[in-house]
């Protein structure tokens, strides 16, 4: 498949539009994300891989309608964005459940604000919460979890608010290695029993390459488009696949792309500092 | 963990009357045998030091007659009036503050420098604009709680984590959600430390006030006792009020240790 996907798709249910996104910044104006244009088809695993500093963050918060002040149109189902949508449910990098919360009424925040009766709410949270393997610390409060767990409450409560598309912004990323392989087998688990449409952006290429249908590399800035790869390993998969020879060449696959763009990265991030010592000296 | 936990441990298993506790005991029985001393050696004039049994017979004499819980009555209503608009208007103003930069550096600097001034200073404004009744102490204890409330939910906004106000915004809250779902559970801490300090001051500035130019209350009680030389009635009167300020205080602490708890 070519980097420039048409504008409508039979079967898409997001489409995203020759995104652009510029950023003010004491050293002048940064695009975070160029032109940035693909689909996600109902149903559809999709990752955005690329190195720090590609966007890719940029891109989750323009889907996610917390960032507004983009060139070009994201449309769910047919609709244009315009800040946050029902339709699309937000997972963060960052610590994000509530401390004063216990994990059921985390879950059930999302139910909360539509006004779902009290009785109701928390029978869909205890099933969200089942789903994540959360069940027995429905009464915990997040300081008293793990990190993996408090994520995985985070995922629930996100669930929980039904969205027709869950989008994922590096999710494991502050977890250890164990336990995100684990984590990435109850993602895709519970991807492929809700035939959740998932859009997960990542710098880890196993697990993209582990959880995805597609995947999209972006260059280093500008955020571009660079090429949309075809994953075509057999479904269900699990951590398992990871030692597969198939799965080998996927991987050195996108490394060979993303190297290019990681060392560039790498290069500015060099020419940065030395460009700060020689301007403080 | 395990260190507090022998801590407590051997404070329990310690026999009924533990070192400390004797030299504690010690300490107030050896003061009041002074004061004793003092009472009876005629050294002092008159009744500056009056003698324990007639303190103990005043404080009967006190909390025997209505009268003294009207006053009481009515210093505790412009204590918890001064707390009640204070708080208010501090949790509005901070939530200002911390919520808008612009407002946050053209105002909070004037917060900051009348913050620590001595509100008793403002009082005879206050008797001018509101009479010599309980209305001037209100104010002045309004006066007195606002600053350290304000800054206190002023800086509490601004530490808030900002990835939670994003999951807020994610699932679509509306104002008023965002403000009880998100910013004021996030900031209880904050918001209880600046009630604490609050409490403090409004009882300081209430009852300084009373003291000063007042026709009722426990302040007023205090200084008419101390006017007309009834030391053993101002002693009783001390007493009181000593032991309620620690009973407000507690108070104040243990709805603090609930909000641990409930967040831990």
């Amino acid at each position: 498949m070519s980097s420039s996907s048409p504008p409508r798709i039979a079967g898409a249910i997001l489409t995203v539009d020759d995104v652009t996104v510029r950023f003010e910044t004491p050293e002048g104006p940064v695009i975070a994300a160029d032109d940035v244009s693909f689909t996600v088809k109902d149903g559809e695993f999709l990752s955005i891989i690329g190195p720090s500093g590609c966007g890719k963050s940029t891109v989750f918060n323009v889907i996610g309608g917390l960032l507004t002040h983009h060139e070009g149109t994201v449309r769910v189902a047919g609709e244009t964005i315009n800040g946050p949508h029902q339709s699309i449910g937000m997972v963060f990098q960052e610590e994000s459940t509530f401390p004063w919360r216990t994990v059921t009424a985390n879950v059930a925040f999302p139910l909360e604000l539509t006004g779902m009766p009290k009785q109701k709410r928390i029978e869909r949270a205890r099933y969200f919460i089942k789903m994540v393997g959360l069940d027995g610390f429905e009464n915990r409060y997040p300081g008293e979890l793990s990190g993996g767990m408090r994520q995985r409450v985070s995922l629930a409560r996100t669930l929980a608010s039904e969205p027709k598309i869950l989008l994922m912004d590096e999710p494991f990323a502050a977890l250890d290695e164990q336990t995100r392989l684990l984590l990435g087998d109850k993602v895709l688990q519970i991807q492929q029993q809700l035939r959740q449409t998932t859009l997960l952006i990542t710098h880890n290429i196993t697990e993209a390459v582990q959880m995805s249908d597609r995947i999209l590399v972006m260059t280093y800035r500008p955020g571009k488009v660079k090429r949309i790869v075809d994953i075509d390993l057999p479904r269900p998969r699990t951590s398992e696949i990871v030692g597969s020879e198939a799965f080998g060449r996927y991987v050195a696959q996108i490394w060979n792309d993303l190297r290019e763009e990681a060392s560039r990265g790498l290069r500015d991030e060099e020419a940065h500092v030395l460009h700060h010592e020689a301007a403080s000296s | 963990m395990a260190e507090t936990g022998r801590l407590r441990q051997a404070a329990s298993a310690g026999p009924l009357l533990s070192p400390v506790t004797l030299v504690r005991v010690a300490i107030i029985l050896g003061a009041l045998s002074i004061w004793e001393l003092l009472a009876h050696s005629g050294w002092l004039y008159r009744d500056v030091v009056p003698s324990l049994t007639r303190i103990g017979a005043a404080l009967v004499d006190l909390l025997s007659h209505g009268d003294y819980y009207f006053n009481l009555g009515v210093t505790v209503g412009e204590i918890a009036a001064a707390l009640t608009i204070g708080g208010m208007a501090g949790l509005a103003v901070g939530i200002l503050l911390g919520a808008n930069r612009f407002l946050s550096k053209a105002f909070e600097a004037y917060l900051y420098y009348l913050g620590p001034t001595p509100k008793i200073i403002f009082f005879p404004i206050m008797i001018m604009w509101f009479g010599v009744g309980p209305e001037s102490k209100i104010a002045l204890g309004t006066l007195s709680c606002f600053f350290p409330i304000a800054l206190s939910v002023a800086a509490g906004m601004r530490q808030i984590d900002k990835v939670l106000i994003r999951v807020g915004r994610s699932f679509r809250a509306n104002t008023m959600q965002m403000v009880w779902k998100i910013y004021l559970p996030a900031m209880r801490h904050p918001i209880i430390n600046g009630v604490r300090l609050g409490l403090g001051m409004a009882l300081i500035g209430t009852l300084l006030a009373e003291t000063k130019l007042s026709n009722k209350g426990i302040g007023f009680l205090i200084i008419q006792a101390y006017s007309t030389f009834d030391m053993p009635q101002m002693y009783a009167q001390l007493i009181v009020l000593f032991v309620l300020a620690i009973g407000a205080n507690a108070l104040v602490g243990r709805l603090g240790g609930l909000a641990n708890i409930k967040s831990k």
